[in-house]
């Protein structure tokens, strides 16, 4: 499963992700203290500004722009409809601009870099006996499970086509939730094993 | 052996969730859409318990801000939780954890028992928690008043039920597929 990463360097992916991300944090939530409509405007504009600086790299966010132009679209239209303009003005600034920065930080920045940021800034919790360094091995057999659970929905689609000569649908849920609590006990087995626990 | 199963199952869970959100998306005037990843959460919390159910919603939730295209329609990174359905989202851990809590607590003496009791803490948990959820999620995010954000995801309300009647059946399955599984988490005393 591809991440929404993109291959076409920019200016941004040669910044650390720990500064992208602390940047990132700090700029939301600054937005959402500040409700100056002018103050916010400039702010929608410059990260408007930062997203366009990154050119061709946007190409893999295409979808998921349109989609936000259209909650803003919406938002703005049911705000004028309640005779609450300005505020729906702000509220679409406010969510423009923050997503513009989360689009632009998850293009530049490989799933990667901000999952060992990630597990740095969570490493406090080792003291309290949670298991911070397991995030990176879940994350690992969620996405391998993930593509299994698609192969056998397929296959179990497959098999009752052929059957029934329509398409299983949610009737599939429940066998295909059996073989897949099967196959996790599996792995749990597996695992036992290799780690001893 | 508590340990590794916790690992496999919580990343089953989560794995759950992602396929669900392979299945295409129904957008909604407000700007939440209906998807079927809320029977994950359901699924989750009758089948794993409250705590793992509680780890798989942030186990997924930590791959889509990593920019994972995880939710309905190919989306994920960080904007997704600015969006006016952030509530939504925040709510799924703990509506996971709160159906896991109340189908540890509900009878499951017979399949036909653990689906009822399935079909109640899914209704509490993954609708009437992660609406709670939602419904302050578009109070502060898209600046809706009280009383319009509360009409406004009844929209989603029969759906969710129809999905708490799934989750009721798939349990009601595994119930006499899996005669040992322990659902909420925990053994029937």
């Amino acid at each position: 499963m591809g991440s929404l990463y993109s291959e076409h360097r920019t200016w941004l992916h040669g910044l650390p992700a720990w500064f992208k991300l602390l940047a990132f944090v700090l700029l939301t939530s600054a937005q959402y203290v500040v409700s100056d409509l002018p103050v916010l405007s400039a702010g929608t504009a410059l990260c408007s500004l930062l997203f366009v600086s990154l050119g061709r790299a946007v190409a893999p966010a295409r979808k998921l722009l349109l989609s936000l132009l259209l909650v803003c679209a919406l938002i703005l239209g049911f705000h004028s409809l309640m005779g609450q303009l300005p505020v729906g003005v702000l509220s679409t600034l406010r969510l423009l601009s923050a997503s513009l920065l989360g689009i632009a930080l998850t293009l530049t920045t490989r799933s990667g870099e901000l999952l060992a940021v990630l597990e740095a800034v969570l490493s406090p919790l080792q003291k309290l006996g949670i298991r911070t360094e397991r995030l990176a091995l879940q994350l690992a057999m969620m996405l391998r499970f993930t593509e299994h659970f698609f192969v056998v929905w397929k296959r179990l689609d497959d098999a009752h086509r052929v059957r029934t000569g329509k398409a299983g649908g949610l009737r599939l849920l429940a066998p295909l939730t059996i073989h897949m609590l099967t196959s996790a006990r599996r792995v749990a087995d597996t695992l036992e094993m290799r780690m001893g626990e | 052996m508590k340990s590794s199963r916790s690992l496999a199952l919580v990343s089953l869970f989560a794995a759950l969730l992602a396929v669900f959100g392979l299945i295409p998306k129904i957008d909604l005037p407000l700007g939440v859409p209906i998807t079927l990843q809320t029977l994950g959460v359901m699924l989750a919390g009758c089948l794993l318990g409250p705590k793992r159910a509680l780890q798989a919603m942030l186990l997924f939730l930590c791959a889509v801000a990593l920019g994972l295209p995880l939710l309905s329609g190919g989306r994920g990174g960080m904007a997704v939780f600015m969006a006016p359905s952030t509530g939504y989202l925040l709510g799924w851990p703990l509506g996971a954890f709160v159906t896991g809590l109340a189908m540890a607590a509900l009878p499951r003496a017979t399949p036909g028992q653990t689906a009822a009791s399935a079909f109640t803490a899914s209704a509490l948990g993954g609708l009437l928690v992660v609406h709670a959820c939602g419904v302050v999620g578009l109070v502060n995010i898209a600046h809706l008043d009280w009383t319009k954000a509360l009409l406004g995801t009844l929209v989603f309300v029969p759906g969710d039920l129809i999905k708490c009647g799934v989750c009721a059946m798939v349990v009601h399955t595994v119930a006499r597929g899996l005669p040992d599984w322990q659902f909420g988490g925990r053994a029937v005393k």
